[in-house]
Formats: C-alpha cells, sequence, structure tokens
C-alpha cells in the first residue's frame, strides 16, 4: 500500500487524517482517492499549479506527473508550492 | 438584542459576539489557511456560510451547522469541464426563496444551490450570457460580487460588467447600465462593462437601487432601468468600494470614499463614513469617534448594517461600529489579520 501525506489545510479537509493507506498504481489514482481530491484538481482535472507532488523525497514534476508509477512502499508527499519570500 | 459579527479575513474566519454591543468577545481564527471573501448566518436555519478560497487548492464553499466548530465543503461547484473558464474565486453567498441560496464568483459566474450549499447549480443564463465577451476582469478579478432578492426580482453586479436584472428568477438577465458611466471606456457609457462595486435594493423600497461604483454613486429609481449619479455633493470623491443602507428609511445610505482609482485608501488621508439622508442629493461626513488622520481602506464586503447600527472593518485589522445613523463610532476590536468582509447576525 503507498502512502500518502496531506499538509496541514488539506488534512483539516479531510476530517484531520493527515496520511492515508492507499491501493494505487500510480501518482495519479491515488491523489484522485483522497476526499480532498477537488481540491487538488480542477474542473478539468488538471492538477492544480501551486501544488507540489513528492514521491520518496523526489519532486515529481512535468506532464507524467500523475503517470508516475508507484511501488507497494511508495511514500507520495503533497506540498504547496513555496510562495513569498 | 445581541449581535454575532463574521468576520471574513484572508487568514480565516473569526466571530465577533457583542451581547451588549459595547464589550466583544472574539473567536478565531477558523477556516484556517483560508480566506474568507465572505461570511454570513442563514437566518432560516442557523447555518452559517463561507465562500472560502486558497491560493493553492482553490474557490470552495464551506457551511457549519454548530457556530464553527465543525465545517463541510461544497461537494459540488465548479464550471463545465470542456470549457476554458475555471472557477477562480468564490464571492459572496446570498439567501433566495424558500431554501435556495445563490453564490458569486469569479469570471463573472453565479450558482444555485438547493441543498443548503452542498452542491452549487452553475446559473447558464448569465454564464452564456451574449454580452460576456465586452465583460472584463477589475483589479480584484472578474467577480459576482452582489446578489439580491427582491420581491419577484433579482440583481447582480459584477466587476466589470455592470448590473443585470432578472424577472424569471434567473433564467434570463438584462444589463441595467443606462446613465452609469464607465469612464475608463472607449464609450463612456456603453450597455455593459461598468464595473461595479456594490449593488443593494432597498427591501422596503424594492425599486430603488443603489451602487458604489468604480466612477461615482448612483441610485435608481426604476428597478435600474435609468440611474442617477450623486457624487459632487459632499463626497470628497467618487471613488469608493463598500455600501450600507439603513433597513427602514430609503433615503439613507452610507459610503466610505477612497483617494482614487490609483490610490485605494481613504479619502483625505481621514477614515471618513459619508452618511445621506435625502436620497443622495447631499452628503455629510458621519464619522465621530474614527481616526482623523488614516490611510485605511474598507473593501467591498467590509461594511454592513442591520435595524440597531452599522458595523465595518478595515485591511488593517479593526472592527468598527456605530449606532444607527452612524452617530458614534467605537473600535470593537483590532489587529486582525487584513479584513474582507463583515455581516451581522442577531444572537
Amino acid at each position: 500500500m503507498a502512502v500518502v501525506l496531506l499538509p496541514a489545510v488539506l488534512a483539516a479537509e479531510a476530517g484531520g487524517q493527515k496520511r492515508f493507506e492507499l491501493d494505487a498504481a500510480t501518482v495519479g489514482d491515488a491523489l484522485r482517492q483522497l476526499p480532498v481530491q477537488n481540491l487538488l484538481f480542477d474542473e478539468s482535472g488538471h492538477l492544480r499549479r501551486l501544488i507540489n507532488v513528492f514521491v520518496d523525497g523526489i519532486d515529481v514534476r512535468g506532464g507524467r506527473l500523475l503517470d508516475e508509477e508507484l511501488q507497494a512502499d511508495s511514500e507520495v508527499r503533497v506540498v504547496g508550492a513555496v510562495a513569498g519570500g | 438584542m445581541g449581535v454575532l459579527l463574521p468576520v471574513g479575513t484572508r487568514k480565516g474566519l473569526f466571530l465577533l459576539r457583542g451581547d451588549d454591543r459595547e464589550s466583544w468577545e472574539v473567536e478565531g481564527p477558523l477556516l484556517e489557511g483560508w480566506a474568507v471573501y465572505h461570511a454570513f448566518v442563514d437566518a432560516r436555519d442557523g447555518t452559517l456560510h463561507a465562500a472560502t478560497n486558497n491560493p493553492f487548492y482553490g474557490a470552495t464553499v464551506h457551511r457549519s451547522s454548530d457556530g464553527g466548530k465543525n465545517w463541510e465543503r461544497a461537494e459540488e461547484l465548479g464550471l463545465p469541464e470542456d470549457g476554458e473558464l475555471k472557477l477562480n474565486a468564490t464571492w459572496h453567498i446570498e439567501p433566495g426563496r424558500d431554501s435556495e441560496l445563490w453564490l458569486g464568483g469569479d469570471p463573472g459566474v453565479l450558482f444555485r444551490s438547493d441543498d443548503g450549499g452542498r452542491t452549487w447549480q452553475l446559473n447558464e443564463a448569465l454564464f452564456e450570457h451574449p454580452t460576456r465577451d465586452r465583460w472584463q476582469p477589475g483589479a480584484g478579478g472578474m467577480c459576482t460580487h452582489s446578489i439580491q432578492l427582491v420581491d419577484d426580482a433579482m440583481y447582480v453586479g459584477i466587476s466589470a460588467a455592470g448590473a443585470f436584472r432578472s424577472e424569471d428568477g434567473g433564467s434570463s438577465w438584462a444589463p441595467i447600465n443606462q446613465h452609469v458611466a464607465a469612464e475608463f471606456m472607449p464609450d463612456p457609457y456603453p450597455e455593459v462593462g461598468q464595473c461595479v462595486h456594490k449593488l443593494l435594493v432597498h427591501a422596503k423600497r424594492p425599486e430603488r437601487l443603489w451602487q458604489q461604483n468604480h466612477c461615482g454613486v448612483y441610485r435608481s429609481d426604476d428597478r435600474g432601468d435609468t440611474w442617477e449619479r450623486l457624487d459632487g455633493n459632499g463626497l470628497p470623491t467618487s471613488f469608493g468600494f463598500p455600501l450600507a443602507l439603513d433597513p427602514d428609511d430609503p433615503d439613507v445610505a452610507y459610503v466610505i470614499p477612497e483617494q482614487s482609482q490609483e490610490h485605494h485608501y481613504t479619502a483625505e488621508g481621514r477614515l471618513g463614513v459619508y452618511r445621506t439622508g435625502d436620497g443622495g442629493a447631499s452628503w455629510e461626513l458621519a464619522s465621530n469617534g474614527l481616526p482623523e488622520r488614516a490611510w485605511v481602506a474598507v473593501l467591498r464586503e467590509g461594511l454592513a448594517y442591520d435595524d440597531q447600527a452599522l458595523y465595518f472593518g478595515t485591511q488593517s485589522g479593526s472592527i468598527w461600529t456605530s449606532p444607527r445613523g452612524a452617530t458614534q463610532w467605537t473600535e470593537a476590536a483590532r489587529d486582525l489579520p487584513p479584513i474582507l468582509s463583515v455581516e451581522a447576525a442577531p444572537a
């Protein structure tokens, strides 16, 4: 089972749950199972612009992000992009 | 009777309780992480609704049935999946007829909920309005910020699209911008494109509308068919955002002018509330108790009133209140985050 970790605001929106264990083949599969998926994706199903995703500590970027394959023990960390000074 | 003020800020929601309207208890921040563009208590069932926005996670709406202890986020809210437009922000929630709720948002959109704010349906007539290609966003985005329902009519104000009226429950919308200036356009009196900053209808005289506009303060006595410009007769400038009325006297209105469209702070370097008691023919300063030297801003949702008092919040985090008539202002709270909205509910 892959593990998905959420930042504080999203965890609050998920009823206080910060850690999810999910059976998911890809990053996209995992994120779309979350109860906050409509905060992560816009109306067209695109990941919102200021959301970054780290898989096993590596910043996964670009068009293939959602297709990134997960291993059974992968850790997916959702992070708001660093903004401001 | 006491009062509850839901105060939307850039850093969450605060609840101010004034049992005697003189001493105030501040609760919050609630909805941490969300900028609360507008929040109100629905008098029909006591539910607290908030238009919530986050730069990372988008625009949504929250509701609480227990006074802000627990919150539910809207399950269904957005624009058509196959379209080019995205929901950029939620701006204002207004109770409608029976149990309905209306929600205004950016880009110039309106939603209706029939289940207490859990799911929202897009108003297609406004979304596909034939004049939409002539609308343009103001500095705050293209926001539907004013929603008014009186008798059989419904009104919306959109920056910068203008004011629109529906007489069929939102199935069609007619522009009502005659004699309203858009001095920033090549044609200063176009059919649409006016930058309404706030629009209110007087509940006891439903043919009377008021608006604070980018280009002046206006009153209409024929449901928006024609407008009369009212600044230049006691107001220091024509520019500002908030607007308040009196619940009983339709000749009374309040505005808080700003220096100019380039300089968004209170006009003439003072925190000036201006009151008219003659339908806008003349305006007088009504700022007893307010700082005489101040360069602050009060946003379009930042001024509220009920049958007892007036209330406003500043971008510098102060809440001010005065008995009805704006006779004497006192500071109810200070050092809150930048205030986006103020509403008042009996408590």
